[in-house]
């Protein structure tokens, strides 16, 4: 009987796979060239791919976090504050980095996670603001204004990640694991979030947990903003106020939603193209938020898909007659 | 099946009384009509049931067991499940994931008779349509099945011919017989077509400004000179 009616998933998307080989393509960049410019940029970008998943899974529920910074700030601390005793190893920073945000957000999310829409947003932006805060008046644990600077290098099997290459080779790897995560998510957990994303109360009366899944969604999210925060203190070996100011969300929010929401390609294409686009600035960074802004205006109003979303309509246009999709 | 038992329910939003000591049995496999004007407080009655809202005083109880208060998600893993008045489905996905996912979400597995089910509301030939490209009509059965398609014990269905054209609405006389035949339900059913309560209903309350106005069968309740005139307004008297 249920043959005909339930059919078994895939195992994994188009765009899920597309997102991995991307990411795992990441790791040609430093075996093919020794350009220490790209080397910089592609490791901002990955940071960005990390960041934007992060923010990229709380909207697939429809709640837009710009709590971000904050775990980033704390998966980044974490780190740095291990490094002052000389902890390095590369796996043990990778789970604490993970982990340390992941446990915070567990009382946090049972807080925020009531709020929706707009209210979400607000707190979610205090909690960043708190974060500042935190960061500023605590001296003896974080440095404060100085922030902790001349972290060691992470290690690897005994091997100091030392050189640029060897950075962004670290930094492949934690996006690497970052996509895996964020995949490995919402596909197992695919019809739980798309739920809760289009018709929450239908959902719930349904029979779905809602809070179960949001809690998941929030904790996971933080640890994946923790181990952003991990690959920018590798890759500045300093861990300051400045790097987790809650501007920064905006940044990752910008890159999802220019990128497209729908599909976790989009914070990945998003960042990599928009930390590009950035460089091309040159000196005129500064403007690079003014160039969000200009962006996200255009994809709200015109390309609600982003760009992974206008380029799958585009696609789909081109090749008619394909139903619904499940 | 299962028995649900309603004693003495209330709800108000600040000062606000929705309805207040309201107290009826749907017995086990039984049948339950509501009817009531609009504002009478019958769709914020289902919500307080299945815990969409929480009640201000009194109980909901399942075969005896209070479970007042109880949030919808386990309310709808207890057994009971409602239907919405308007259409309400994931519009995005196909009318296959719908039901798939309403399987998934109800946790007991597929209810019995669900693909006869589907096939009687010609949902079957157009399990990959993209649901909100469906009729209205089929919208509306779709979101019926979706609440049956939990497995559910207690079913309570609001207004579920509301927006269905004539033609169409000898449909909800066959899912209601089929849930609770193939599916074992008890059913309360919220509804404004009086013809439909005649057919359906051995028993109904009609609820008025949120008071029980009067209980018993069709024939005697809708003869009531007071229910009239709650559905009707008041006649003036003639000098």
């Amino acid at each position: 009987m249920a043959s005909s009616l339930i059919q078994r998933p895939r195992l994994l998307g188009g765009d899920e796979a597309g997102a991995l080989i991307l990411v795992a393509a990441c790791f040609a960049v430093p075996i093919l060239t020794r350009n220490i410019l790209a080397y910089s940029v592609l490791n901002q970008a990955l940071i960005g791919v990390i960041g934007a998943q992060s923010v990229w899974i709380m909207l697939r529920m429809n709640l837009l976090s710009f709590a971000t910074p904050a775990f980033m700030a704390l998966g980044g601390y974490t780190v740095a504050i291990a490094g002052e005793y000389n902890i390095t190893d590369g796996f043990l920073m990778t789970a604490a980095a993970f982990l340390v945000p992941a446990l915070v957000a567990v009382p946090l999310g049972a807080l925020v996670l009531r709020l929706r829409g707009t209210y979400f947003v607000l707190v979610t932006f205090v909690l960043s603001q708190i974060m500042q805060l935190l960061l500023f008046e605590t001296p003896r644990l974080t440095g404060g204004s100085n922030g902790i600077a001349g972290i060691p290098a992470a290690t690897l099997f005994g091997v100091d990640m030392m050189s640029q290459r060897q950075v962004l080779f670290y930094t492949c790897g934690l996006a690497l694991l970052a996509t895996i995560v964020a995949v490995a998510l919402t596909r197992y957990f695919r019809q739980h979030f798309a739920s809760i994303e289009e018709n929450e109360i239908l959902a719930e009366s349904l029979g779905l947990v809602v809070w179960r899944y949001k809690a998941m969604g929030f904790v996971v999210a933080a640890g994946l903003a923790g181990l952003a925060g991990y690959a920018l203190v590798t890759m500045l070996l300093t861990a300051h106020p400045s790097s987790f100011d809650s501007v920064v969300a905006v940044d990752f929010i910008a890159y999802t939603i220019i990128g497209g929401r729908g599909s976790v390609l989009g914070p990945i294409i998003g960042s990599l193209l928009l930390v590009y686009a950035t460089q091309m600035f040159g000196t005129q960074g500064q403007y690079a938020q003014g160039l969000y802004g200009a962006l996200i205006l255009v994809v709200i109003t015109v390309a609600r898909g982003g760009i992974v979303g206008s380029a799958a309509a585009l696609l789909r246009r081109l090749r008619p007659g394909r139903r619904a999709t499940a | 099946m299962s028995t649900l038992e309603v004693a003495a329910l209330a709800k108000s939003f600040g000062g606000l009384r929705v309805f207040q000591d309201v107290s009826f049995t749907v017995e086990s496999g039984g049948l339950l009509g509501v009817i009531g004007p609009n504002g009478a407080g019958k769709t914020t009655l289902i919500n307080v049931i299945t815990g969409r809202q929480v009640p201000t005083s009194g109980r909901v109880l399942l075969d005896g067991r209070n479970v007042s208060g109880q949030p919808s998600h386990a309310m709808s893993r207890l057994g009971v499940t409602r239907s919405f008045q308007q259409t309400n489905t994931f519009k995005s996905v196909s009318v296959r994931e719908n039901i798939v996912r309403a399987i998934r979400f109800g946790g007991r597995g597929m209810p019995a008779g669900l693909e006869t089910l589907l096939g009687e509301f010609k949902l079957l030939d157009r399990l990959d349509e993209q649901s909100d490209k469906l009729p209205y009509g089929l919208q509306k059965m779709l979101g019926l099945v979706m609440a049956y398609a939990t497995a559910p014990s207690v079913m309570l269905l609001d207004e579920p011919a509301a927006g269905l054209e004539h033609a169409e609405r000898h449909q909800i006389d066959a899912f209601v017989s089929h849930v609770r035949s193939a599916g074992r339900c008890s059913v309360l059913i919220v509804e404004h077509d009086m013809d439909l309560i005649r057919r359906l209903c051995p028993r109904i309350l009609v609820l008025d400004a949120g008071i029980v106005l009067a209980d018993g069968t069709p024939a005697e309740v809708l003869a009531r000179p007071d229910v009239i005139a709650a559905y009707l307004g008041d006649t003036e008297e003639v000098a």
